[in-house]
């Protein structure tokens, strides 16, 4: 066969030479393939564990980014159920990434319409105490294809509602032909006054009884002022120096010394009287007229008093309960 | 009416089983010490020679025509359906990872593998091989087993440097010339090739390479003393060796997706 083969191709001499170059250039790129493979991996990098906890891991796969703002920071390394049946997904964060996370940081696991899942990190306060190595924490978990059904229904009910509505004879027709016609109206010679009140008669009323009222108050104006000139006559002479209250309380003051007077003078006849009962006991005629005769001036006596009492008790400029004696 | 069905799968059976004993004695003499001697490793260089080096500037001409177009039309595809993040990734999978060492191992079967079928069938018809065994010699451990590994050694070869082409083609098609896409790249890269996938992409590669040169030498070996057998042997064989590539790849898919 080596002796048939060289009629076909020749041989060239370094045959061993080439072969054992491409096989050595092979070697390499996949010598360096494997070193960048591992590189890429995180091979020569230092990580930290995180562990997420989920109710439910669906959607999630080993190999699966942990984003920050939409960059990968770490890779999800293992999916295992725990003994309380929650999903534990452990993931691997290079310490050069671990800066995003923080101890404040929220992890959340959503599944979308195109793709697996997305685990993401929000971190709100960076200044915060950076995430611990082997740290155990909640992901809050939105799913899109759970929440599509119900958006459905809800959707289909919102759409019977405006189609009942913007349907003919519904709600929407006959509000926009109420507004047409409203709107006609406003455009008419009254103006907006004639779309809010129906027809343009009711409008030139409206705007006689303006016209009308306006006059009105024009006068009142008139009428108030006169109103507080006499007003700040009326003042000054009632409550001005000299004025009637001043004149009032001096008269009403010697009104109540009079009356105390009177009042003294009848004690003094009614002990008079008491003498004179005593006195004539035996005189029966006498002592009767006496009898009434003192019964009246105590029923004016009690008279007096209640009126000085009265006179004390609305009179509000002195409160003298007590009645001097001159 | 019932015996030449019942011949036909007999036959089948045969050159099956005939595959499967060269395959195993292949590997038994891959393993042996004695099977690398200066004769075997000439045999193998040559061979390596033929299958890889003397295709390689067409070869990978093709394969970077061929990887350019698909790689373009997966970012085009990808964009249009609003899964462009997952471009490279469906790039790296499925070029890479499939239709490379897929296309690489047909390619070398039709080049490579035709022509060894048809030359052992043709040592078979002129006696070469009864020439080699009266010698003393076993024309299997001294010609047949350096052209397996040959083979396997070649399609691997031509594998990776094609599919390092294809990932060069990749990273500039996505993001050109420019440097700043290279930390994405890498976590795409880190993320597709896993450990298991690699070496599964290794050993796949092996065995579309051992499969290129064992099912066309056990064809041949079918082949009589008749000069009309050998077209019917190279045959049989080109037809079993697609089946086996086949095989191949969907066991491999089906181990990594499934």
């Amino acid at each position: 066969m080596a002796e048939r083969e060289p009629g076909v191709t020749p041989l060239p001499r370094d045959l061993g030479f080439r072969v054992g170059m491409l096989l050595a250039f092979t070697i390499a790129v996949a010598v360096a393939f494997v070193v960048y493979v591992l590189y890429a991996r995180g091979g020569f990098e230092a990580t930290q564990r995180l562990t997420l906890i989920a109710d439910n891991a669906e959607g999630v796969s080993v190999g699966m980014d942990l984003t920050f703002s939409g960059f990968p920071v770490g890779t999800v390394r293992r999916i295992a159920l725990a003994e309380d049946g929650k999903a534990r997904i452990e993931i691997d964060v290079p310490r050069r990434d671990a800066k995003w996370l923080r101890r404040s940081s929220v992890f959340t696991l959503e599944r979308g319409l195109v793709g697996g899942a997305r685990i993401r990190a929000y971190s709100g306060d960076l200044q915060d105490a950076p995430l611990e190595d082997d740290a155990v924490r909640q992901v809050l978990r939105g799913d899109t294809s759970e929440e599509i059904p119900r958006l459905v229904a809800t959707m289909r009910t919102i759409l019977e509602n405006i189609e009942q509505l913007t349907g003919t004879g519904g709600g929407v027709q006959t509000n926009l032909a109420n507004l047409r016609v409203l709107t006609e109206r406003m455009a008419g010679k009254q103006g907006v006054l004639g779309g809010v009140l129906g027809s343009e008669d009711n409008a030139k009323k409206v705007l006689a009884s303006i016209d009308r009222a306006n006059a009105l108050l024009a006068s009142l104006g008139a009428v108030s002022a006169k109103l507080d000139a006499v007003v700040a006559k009326t003042d000054q002479r009632v409550f001005g120096q000299g004025g009637v209250v001043d004149e009032t309380q001096r008269a009403a003051a010697q009104a109540n010394a009079i009356l105390g007077d009177v009042r003294e003078s009848l004690k003094k006849v009614d002990a008079i009287l008491a003498d004179a009962q005593a006195a004539s006991g035996n005189v029966k005629a006498a002592s009767t007229d006496l009898a009434a005769l003192r019964a009246e001036v105590e029923a004016s006596l009690r008279k007096v008093s209640g009126l000085i009492d009265e006179i004390n008790r609305k009179w509000p400029f002195e409160r003298n309960t007590e009645i001097r004696l001159p | 009416m019932v015996d030449a069905p019942r011949a036909a799968l007999a036959g089948w059976l045969q050159s099956w089983r005939r595959v499967l004993h060269f395959a195993g004695y292949a590997l038994a003499a891959a393993a042996s010490r004695a099977s690398y001697t200066p004769a075997t490793r000439a045999v193998t260089v040559k061979q390596v020679y033929f299958t890889a080096w003397q295709v390689l500037p067409l070869f990978l001409l093709f394969s970077a025509l061929l990887e350019a177009t698909v790689i373009r039309v997966v970012i085009a595809a990808s964009r249009e359906y609003g899964i462009a993040d997952y471009a490279l990734d469906l790039v790296l999978r499925g070029l890479v990872l499939e239709l490379i060492p897929f296309l690489t191992a047909l390619f070398v079967a039709l080049r490579s593998g035709s022509a060894i079928a048809t030359e052992v069938a043709l040592m078979h018809i002129s006696g070469e091989l009864e020439a080699l065994e009266r010698a003393g010699d076993d024309p299997l451990a001294l010609e047949f087993v350096p052209r397996v590994a040959a083979a396997a050694l070649s399609v691997v070869t031509l594998t990776v440097l094609s599919g390092a082409l294809a990932i060069v083609i990749a990273y500039l098609s996505t993001y050109g010339l420019s440097p700043w896409g290279f930390a994405e790249f890498t976590h795409v890269v880190g993320k597709v090739f896993g450990v298991p996938t690699l070496l599964g992409f290794a050993l796949k590669c092996l065995l579309f390479g051992a499969a290129v040169a064992v099912v066309p030498i056990a064809a041949g070996l079918e082949a009589t003393a008749k000069v009309k057998s050998a077209p019917v042997a190279v045959l049989g064989g080109m037809v079993r060796l697609f089946f086996v590539l086949g095989l191949i790849e969907v066991v491999s898919l089906a181990a990594r997706y499934i």
